[in-house]
C-alpha cells in the first residue's frame, strides 16, 4: 500500500518538474496539491542552529519563514527540535499560549493552519517542511499520509543532492530516508565510526554507495551490518564521492 | 500467575509515565513485562507510521533474529491483519494454519509455534499491534488475552504521554516522535557495535544498562552517542567484547 502511495506521489512530483531535474520546489508543489494547502516552504539547518530558508512557494510562505526566523518561535521551530507540529488553528487559545508572538503575527499574515514536518532521520536533522493554509482545520488522514511521504522524499533529495546534481536518468524515485529498514540506521551508525564522520555524512555515503553500485539501500546496509563491507576500506570503492 | 503480579506492572508503568519519560524505554519494559505476565516467549510492539505501514518500535529482546521476525510483519503476518481489521489475531499452531508462508517459515526458524496479535486502539483509530510469540503451540486462554489487551491499552496510553488527545494530529505527532526515537536507537546501536566490536543486541544491552545506571533517558543517551558528545568506554561494557 505504501509503495502505491509513494509511486503516485513521485509521479506527482515529477509532473511538476516539466522534465527538468527534481528539486525540493517540486516536492513542495506536490505537497500543496496532495495536502490541499496554499503554500509550502523548506528550511534547512546548516551546521547546528542557523535556520535558512531554502525554498518558499509564494510571498505568504516567505513571510512566515521570515517570521519564524526572526522570532525564533512557532510550530516550525518546534518541529525541528521535536516531532511534527500540526496546528489546525493558530487563533486557538493554546496556540496563543505556546507561541504568543508568532501565532497572532501569522494569523495577521493570513495563515490559520500550519503543518510543520521535520526532515529528520533519527539523530540526523536536516530541516523542516512547512505547510501553510488560510483556512483553519486538520489535514485528513490521506492528506497527512501524503504529506509525511513527501517530507521523507524531500529528506531523501536533500541527502542525495550532496552527492549528485542530477536525478537518475530512469526517473526512479529516491529510496526513502525514514524508518523503513532498521539495518540502514545500524549501518549508518557503524559508518560514522569507520570514517570518523557525522551521522548525516555517514548516511549520505551509504546512500551514494547504493546508488553508485545500483543496489538496494537495505542490501548494502545489510552487508555493512554483517561486516562484509567496510567504508574505510578503499577496495570497497564508490564511497569516495565527496560529501564529507 | 508468574513471579510478577499484574498490579505491580501497572504500578511500575504508572511510575514510568510520571517520571522522566522515555517512550522507547517505556515500551521496551512493557514488552518485557508481557513475556513475564502472559507466560509467553517474546513480545514486540509495532506502530503505524501514518503511511499505511507498521514499524517495529520495541521488543522484549533485541536479538537480531527476533527483531527481523517482527520486522517481517510490516509486510505480512498476523500483525498486519490485526492492524487492518482492528481485531485480535490468534494462531495456536502456525504451520497447520497455512497462512503467511514467508512469516511462518521465519517464525519456525526462530522456534516459534504460536503467535498472537492484539490491536492498539484509540477510539476508532488502530495505531499499532502488540505481537506475542510462544515456542509452544496453543491458544491463549481468555484471561490471558484480556490481560494482554490491557497491556496493549497501557502501551497506547503511554504513547500519548498523558496528553489529552482531542485530535488525530496530536496522535500523529506522538507516533512520529516514537518512530524517530527508534531510528535514533538503531543508529546508536551501530555506533557502539562498530566502536566496541559488539553484536547489535549486545550494543543495545550496553546502551540500556548505561542509561539505567546513569539515570539517563535512553533516547538522550542514544543522541549523545550518535553525535559523539558522549562515549561509553569499553571497560564498562557488561558484555565482554569478542
Amino acid at each position: 500500500m505504501n509503495a502505491d502511495r509513494r509511486m503516485r506521489l513521485w509521479s506527482l512530483v515529477v509532473e511538476h518538474t516539466h522534465s527538468g531535474p527534481v528539486a525540493v520546489e517540486h516536492v513542495c508543489a506536490a505537497v500543496m496539491s496532495a495536502a490541499g494547502v496554499d503554500s509550502a516552504a523548506v528550511a534547512v539547518m546548516v551546521c547546528g542552529t542557523d535556520r535558512e530558508s531554502m525554498y518558499a512557494s509564494d510571498q505568504v510562505a516567505s513571510e512566515l519563514e521570515e517570521l519564524t526566523l526572526t522570532l525564533g518561535e512557532g510550530p516550525c521551530v518546534d518541529a525541528f527540535v521535536g516531532g511534527p507540529a500540526l496546528v489546525a488553528d493558530l487563533t486557538a487559545g493554546e496556540c496563543l499560549v505556546r507561541w504568543p508572538v508568532f501565532a497572532p503575527a501569522a494569523a495577521h499574515a493570513g495563515v490559520r493552519a500550519v503543518f510543520a514536518l521535520p526532515l529528520q532521520v533519527g539523530a540526523i536533522r536536516l530541516g523542516v517542511m512547512d505547510l501553510y493554509r488560510a483556512q483553519p482545520g486538520d489535514l485528513d488522514r490521506e492528506q497527512l499520509a501524503d504529506a509525511l511521504v513527501l517530507a521523507d522524499t524531500a529528506c531523501a533529495l536533500l541527502l542525495d543532492a550532496a552527492q549528485r546534481d542530477r536525478p537518475r536518468a530512469d526517473g526512479r524515485w529516491p529510496e526513502p530516508a525514514g524508518p523503513q529498514h532498521p539495518e540502514v540506521h545500524r549501518a549508518t551508525g557503524m559508518i560514522t565510526v569507520q570514517l570518523g564522520v557525522t551521522v548525516t555524512v555517514a548516511l549520505i555515503r551509504l546512500r551514494a554507495y547504493a546508488y553508485a553500485h545500483d543496489r538496494r539501500l537495505r542490501d548494502v546496509a545489510g552487508d555493512v551490518v554483517a561486516r562484509r563491507l567496510r567504508f574505510d576500506d578503499n577496495a570497497a570503492g564508490g564511497e569516495d564521492r565527496g560529501g564529507s | 500467575m508468574a513471579e510478577i503480579q499484574l498490579a505491580d506492572v501497572f504500578v511500575e508503568m504508572g511510575d514510568t509515565l510520571v517520571d522522566e519519560f522515555d517512550v522507547i524505554e517505556f515500551l521496551h519494559v512493557l514488552t518485557e513485562r508481557c513475556v513475564q505476565l502472559l507466560g509467553i516467549s517474546a513480545a514486540g510492539l509495532l506502530l503505524t507510521d501514518g503511511q499505511d505501514t507498521l514499524q517495529v518500535v520495541a521488543a522484549s529482546s533485541e536479538r537480531t533474529r527476533l527483531l527481523e521476525l517482527f520486522q517481517l510483519q510490516t509486510d505480512q503476518g498476523p500483525c498486519v491483519d490485526c492492524f487492518r481489521t482492528g481485531q485480535p489475531v490468534s494462531v495456536a499452531d502456525l504451520p497447520s494454519a497455512g497462512r503467511w508462508p514467508r512469516f511462518t517459515a521465519a517464525a519456525a526458524e526462530v522456534g516459534f509455534a504460536a503467535v498472537h496479535a492484539l490491536p492498539m486502539r484509540l477510539r476508532t483509530e488502530v495505531i499499532g499491534a502488540l505481537n506475542l510469540f510462544d515456542t509452544n503451540p496453543g491458544a491463549l486462554d481468555r484471561d490471558t488475552l484480556r490481560i494482554g489487551q490491557a497491556l496493549a491499552d497501557v502501551a497506547t496510553i503511554g504513547l500519548l504521554q498523558q496528553r489529552a488527545i482531542r485530535r488525530r494530529d496530536v496522535l500523529t505527532e506522538q507516533l512520529q516522535t516514537a518512530l524517530n526515537s527508534r531510528v535514533l536507537i538503531e543508529q546508536a546501536k551501530g555506533v557502539l557495535a562498530e566502536r566496541l566490536h559488539l553484536d547489535m543486541d549486545e550494543a543495545f544491552a550496553l546502551l540500556r544498562n548505561r542509561a539505567r545506571s546513569h539515570n539517563r533517558r535512553l533516547s538522550e543517551l542514544a543522541q549523545a552517542i550518535v553525535d559523539g558528545s558522549e562515549q561509553i568506554p569499553s571497560a564498562t561494557a557488561t558484555i565482554r567484547p569478542r
